[in-house]
C-alpha cells in the first residue's frame, strides 16, 4: 500500500501516516503505541497551529462536522479515531504539558498548548511593545479581540491569563482590576 | 388330632430352605417317612420327606406337596421316644407334645404373615428386618429390647408365643397364664358377633373383614375377628371343621415319624440335638446363623429354661452387636482382598508370558523374513539369540523358527484380543523402577503417539496425533494419549514432566510452547516463533494486509491458535493491527469486528506532513 501525503481543502498538508489504517487503531503493543501516539500529538498540534484551534474535545471524535474532521477522520481510507483513543491521547498530552484540561476537573476537553504559556507571554509582550501599548491599561478583550488581526486574536482568556501571570512574575505586566472586569498594564521588560 | 393342633399347613412345593427364618438353620432331611397322628396312621401323610431345622419340623408330601405338607414348631415337643423297629414294623420316632402349647385351631398362615413384617424398635428406632423366627422377631435385633407389648399383643397371641416369651417365668405362673384363654386386648364385644365387618376401636367405623387397619383412621383393627375370618378362608378343605373337645388325652398327644426307608438313627440324633439346643428361645440369635450346625455341639448341657436375658441387651448389647458385625465384615473383606491379590499375581504372570511370546514372535518373524526376502517387517526389538530361544518355554512348540507370518499375526491378534498385546502396551510405573527412565519411556511412547509408530503396521505408515499438522494443542495431545493408553492414565503433572524429553525421541523434534494466554502447544520447528514470524512477514509483504482468519487458512491452523501466534508477533512490534471498529462506514461493531494485520512500518516513519 503506497502511503502518500495529502493536502486538505484548508491547505493543511497531511502526513502519509494519516493514510495508514493502523494509525487510527489503538495498538496493544506498547512501543508501537507510544510511537503512534507521538505522531498523533504532533499532527494535532500542527493542525491546531495551522487553523488556530485552541480547544480539542472528545466530542470532536464522536460527532462528525467539527473543525477537527480533517485529521480525526480519513474518508479516503474509511477510518476515524475512536473517542476512547482520542481521550487517552488527550491524557498523554496533558501529562506532557502539551495541553491542559480546561476547565479543570474534567477530561473531555483540553486547551492545547501549541505554544507554551511562556511562548505566549513573549508573543504578548512583543505585541504590546510593537503596537506601543506599554504602560497603558488594556482589558483582556482588547487583547483577544483586537481591531487589527494579531497573533493573539482568538486566544482563550484562561491561556491569556496564564501568559500575563508569567509576565507579571518577571515584572513585565501587572493585572489591574477595572470597572468591567480585569485589565493588564505592560511594562518595559 | 395332635396333627391338627400342633401343625400348620405349608406349601410343600417351596423348597424347605426357602421357608426358613433368617436365624434358622436346616439340619437334616429324610425321605420315605410316614406320619402317625397319635397312635393311628394319618392317612393323608404316609409318603413324604421330613426336614428338621433348629426351630421346626417340616413334612413335605411326595405326591401332593401343596395340600399335605405341614410344619411344626419344635417347642411343642416335650420328649421323644425312639423305637428301633421289629420285623415289618419300621423304626419310629415318637414326639410327645406339650398339651399347654397347642395352637388354637384358628392359627393359620394369616398369622404367619403378621410376623413376617419389618418393624421399628421403639427404643432405638432400629428397623428390624422381616424373616426372623417368631422368638427372634419379638426382640429388637440391635438393642435386645422386646417389641412393644401393644404391637405384639394385637397379633392375636397364641399360647405358643406366650410360652417362649415367658419361658423364664416359674412353671406355676406360666401354666396359669397359658391355660387361660387368649390374653390379647379385650376386643369390643360388638366386633365378635358382627360378621359383616370389624368395628374400629377408635372411630367405630365398620371395616371390611379383610382389612387390618381401619380404612378411616388407620388404627390397627382387633385381630381376633380377623383371624377367625382367615380360618374360614384358608383352612385346608380336607380338614373338616368340627367342634373340638377341649379334653385331650395326653397319651394321644404325640406324633410318630415312621422311617420306612431307614435313616432313622442319624435323623433322631439331629432332632435330639435340635431339641436340646432350644434355638427357638432366641438365646443364641445371631450366632446360630453363622456358626452353623456345629454350633449345636456347644449347647447348654442343662436343659433348664434359659432366661431370655442371656441375650445381651441395652447399650452393651448394641456395642457387642456392632463389634461382632464389624469383625465379620473385616474378615470377609480381608478374604476378598487376599483373593484379589492372588488374582493380580496371576495376571502379572500372564502379562509376562504374553510379553515373552510376543518377543519370540518378533524374533522369529525377523529370522524367517530375512532368510527369504528383504525384510518388509521393521522390528522394534532386537532379535534374541538362538540360545535364549532354545531355553524359552516356547521353543518346544512349532512356533519359533518355522512360524509363518500368518500364524504369527494370528497369535498376535489373539493376544491383542485378550488385552495382552505388548508392542504398544502402555508403559506403567511398575514396569520401570527408575523414575528418570520411566519419564523417558513415556516420552518415547508419546513420541510414537504423536508421529505414529513407524513399525506399527508393516508396510503402512501410520499417522499419530499430529497427522499432517505441525502444531497441536496440549490438551488434545493429553486426551488422545490417555485415550490410547486406556489404562494407567497419565496425570497432567507427569505429562508436563515428559514434554522436555520429547525432542530426543521425535524427528523432526517436537517442542512445547506456552503462549501468553496460557495456551500450550506442541509443534515442529516450522512453527517456532521465529520461523512463523518470518512467514507472516512474508505474507504481509506480498499482500499488504491480512486478517486473522486469512492467516489461519494460509497456515492451516485453527483461528484461535493463529490468534495466539499473531499476538506473540504483535508483542514483538513486527506487525500492527487495524481494527475495523475504527471504520467510518460499515465495519464491525463490538466483538464481531475483524482485525487486519499489516507490517509495522511506523517505527521507521519520518514525518512528512506539515510542520
Amino acid at each position: 500500500m503506497a502511503l502518500s501525503t495529502h493536502t486538505t481543502p484548508s491547505g493543511f498538508l497531511l502526513p502519509s501516516i494519516h493514510s495508514a489504517p493502523p494509525f487510527f487503531t489503538e495498538q496493544p503493543n506498547q512501543s508501537t503505541h507510544a510511537h503512534l501516539t507521538e505522531k498523533w500529538m504532533r499532527l494535532i498540534l500542527a493542525y491546531a497551529r495551522h487553523k488556530r484551534l485552541f480547544v480539542l474535545r472528545v466530542e470532536d471524535a464522536e460527532v462528525p462536522g467539527g473543525e477537527w474532521d480533517e485529521i480525526l477522520r480519513n474518508e479516503r481510507i474509511n477510518r476515524r479515531i475512536l473517542p476512547p483513543y482520542l481521550s487517552s491521547l488527550m491524557a498523554i498530552m496533558v501529562a506532557k504539558n502539551l495541553a491542559v484540561y480546561e476547565p479543570s476537573k474534567q477530561t473531555r476537553a483540553v486547551l492545547l498548548y501549541w505554544r507554551l504559556p511562556e511562548e505566549w507571554a513573549d508573543v504578548l509582550h512583543s505585541w504590546a511593545t510593537a503596537t506601543g501599548q506599554l504602560n497603558t491599561i488594556l482589558t483582556f478583550y482588547e487583547i483577544s479581540d483586537p481591531p487589527i488581526q494579531s497573533p493573539l486574536s482568538g486566544i482563550p482568556i484562561p491561556l491569556l491569563r496564564r501568559a500575563i501571570t508569567i509576565l507579571s512574575r518577571s515584572n513585565r505586566a501587572q493585572i489591574i482590576g477595572v470597572a468591567d472586569g480585569e485589565g493588564v498594564r505592560f511594562f518595559v521588560g | 388330632m395332635a396333627l391338627r393342633r400342633y401343625t400348620t399347613s405349608i406349601d410343600g412345593t417351596i423348597p424347605v430352605p426357602a421357608l426358613l427364618y433368617d436365624d434358622e438353620e436346616h439340619l437334616a432331611s429324610q425321605d420315605g417317612v410316614g406320619i402317625y397322628d397319635g397312635l393311628q396312621k394319618a392317612p393323608d401323610y404316609q409318603t413324604g420327606s421330613v426336614h428338621v431345622s433348629t426351630h421346626r419340623l417340616f413334612f413335605v408330601h411326595s405326591q401332593n406337596p401343596t395340600s399335605y405338607s405341614f410344619t411344626m414348631d419344635l417347642l411343642h415337643v416335650t420328649r421323644t421316644n425312639y423305637y428301633a423297629g421289629l420285623f415289618k414294623s419300621s423304626p419310629k420316632v415318637s414326639l410327645f407334645l406339650d398339651a399347654s402349647t397347642a395352637l388354637p385351631l384358628t392359627t393359620t398362615s394369616g398369622q404367619r404373615t403378621e410376623i413376617f413384617e419389618s418393624w421399628e424398635c421403639e427404643v432405638c428406632s432400629h428397623r428390624n428386618p422381616p424373616g426372623l423366627s417368631p422368638a427372634a422377631a419379638r426382640i429388637c435385633a440391635l438393642c435386645g429390647v422386646p417389641r412393644s407389648a401393644s404391637a405384639v399383643s394385637t397379633a392375636s397371641e397364641t399360647s405358643s408365643q406366650i410360652q417362649s416369651l415367658f419361658s423364664s417365668i416359674p412353671e406355676s405362673s406360666y401354666t396359669s397364664i397359658s391355660s387361660s384363654s387368649s390374653p390379647g386386648p379385650p376386643s369390643p364385644p360388638s366386633t365378635n358377633d358382627d360378621s359383616d365387618g370389624i368395628a374400629c376401636p377408635a372411630c367405630t367405623f365398620l371395616n371390611h373383614p379383610s382389612l387390618r387397619v381401619c380404612e378411616i383412621c388407620t388404627t390397627l383393627l382387633p385381630n381376633i375377628e380377623h383371624a377367625g375370618n382367615m380360618r374360614a378362608k384358608s383352612a385346608p378343605s380336607t380338614r373338616p371343621v368340627s367342634p373340638i373337645s377341649d379334653s385331650i388325652d395326653p397319651a394321644n398327644l404325640l406324633i410318630k415319624l415312621s422311617f420306612r426307608k431307614g435313616g432313622d438313627k442319624p435323623f433322631y440324633n439331629v432332632l435330639r440335638r435340635a431339641l436340646r439346643s432350644r434355638a427357638w428361645e432366641g438365646k443364641r440369635i445371631g450366632h446360630n446363623a453363622r456358626s452353623g450346625p456345629s454350633g449345636l455341639a456347644i449347647t447348654n448341657p442343662n436343659y433348664g429354661p434359659t432366661p431370655v436375658a442371656m441375650r445381651p441387651s441395652g447399650i452393651d448389647g448394641i456395642m457387642r452387636n456392632v463389634e461382632a458385625s464389624a469383625y465379620v465384615t473385616q474378615t470377609d473383606l480381608n478374604d476378598a482382598l487376599k483373593d484379589l491379590e492372588g488374582l493380580m499375581m496371576k495376571a502379572k504372570d500372564l502379562v509376562h508370558l504374553a510379553g515373552e511370546l510376543n518377543e519370540k514372535l518378533t524374533a522369529s518373524s525377523t529370522i524367517t523374513t530375512t532368510s527369504t526376502l528383504a525384510s518388509p517387517f521393521p522390528t522394534t526389538s532386537s532379535p534374541s539369540t538362538p540360545g535364549t530361544q532354545l531355553s524359552s518355554p516356547f521353543s518346544a512348540t512349532t512356533l519359533v523358527p518355522s512360524t509363518e507370518p500368518e500364524e504369527a499375526k494370528f497369535i498376535r491378534s489373539s493376544l491383542a484380543q485378550l488385552g495382552l498385546q505388548m508392542s504398544n502396551a502402555p508403559v506403567t510405573l511398575d514396569m520401570i523402577r527408575d523414575e528418570r527412565r520411566w519419564v523417558e519411556e513415556l516420552a518415547r511412547e508419546l513420541a510414537g503417539m504423536l508421529q505414529g509408530f513407524p513399525d506399527d503396521i508393516p508396510g503402512q505408515k501410520s499417522v499419530g496425533i499430529m497427522k499432517d499438522r505441525g502444531i497441536v494443542g496440549l490438551d488434545e495431545v493429553w486426551g488422545g494419549w490417555n485415550r490410547a493408553r486406556g489404562v494407567a492414565l497419565i496425570p497432567p503433572s507427569t505429562f508436563l514432566q515428559v514434554l522436555p524429553h520429547l525432542p530426543a525421541y521425535t524427528s523432526p523434534p517436537i517442542r512445547s510452547r506456552v503462549f501468553n494466554s496460557g495456551l500450550s502447544v506442541l509443534h515442529i520447528p516450522p512453527y517456532t516463533h521465529a520461523s512463523f514470524t518470518a512467514r507472516i512477514v512474508g505474507y504481509l509483504a506480498m499482500s499488504g494486509v491480512m486478517t486473522t482468519s486469512q492467516i489461519a487458512r494460509e497456515e492451516n491452523i485453527t483461528i484461535g491458535l493463529a490468534d495466539e501466534m499473531i499476538a506473540a508477533i504483535e508483542a514483538d512490534g513486527v506487525i500492527c493491527r487495524d481494527d475495523e471498529r475504527s471504520a467510518i462506514k460499515g465495519g464491525g461493531s463490538g466483538t464481531t469486528s475483524e482485525v487486519r494485520w499489516s507490517r509495522n512500518l511506523f517505527l521507521e516513519y519520518i514525518w512528512d506532513g506539515q510542520l
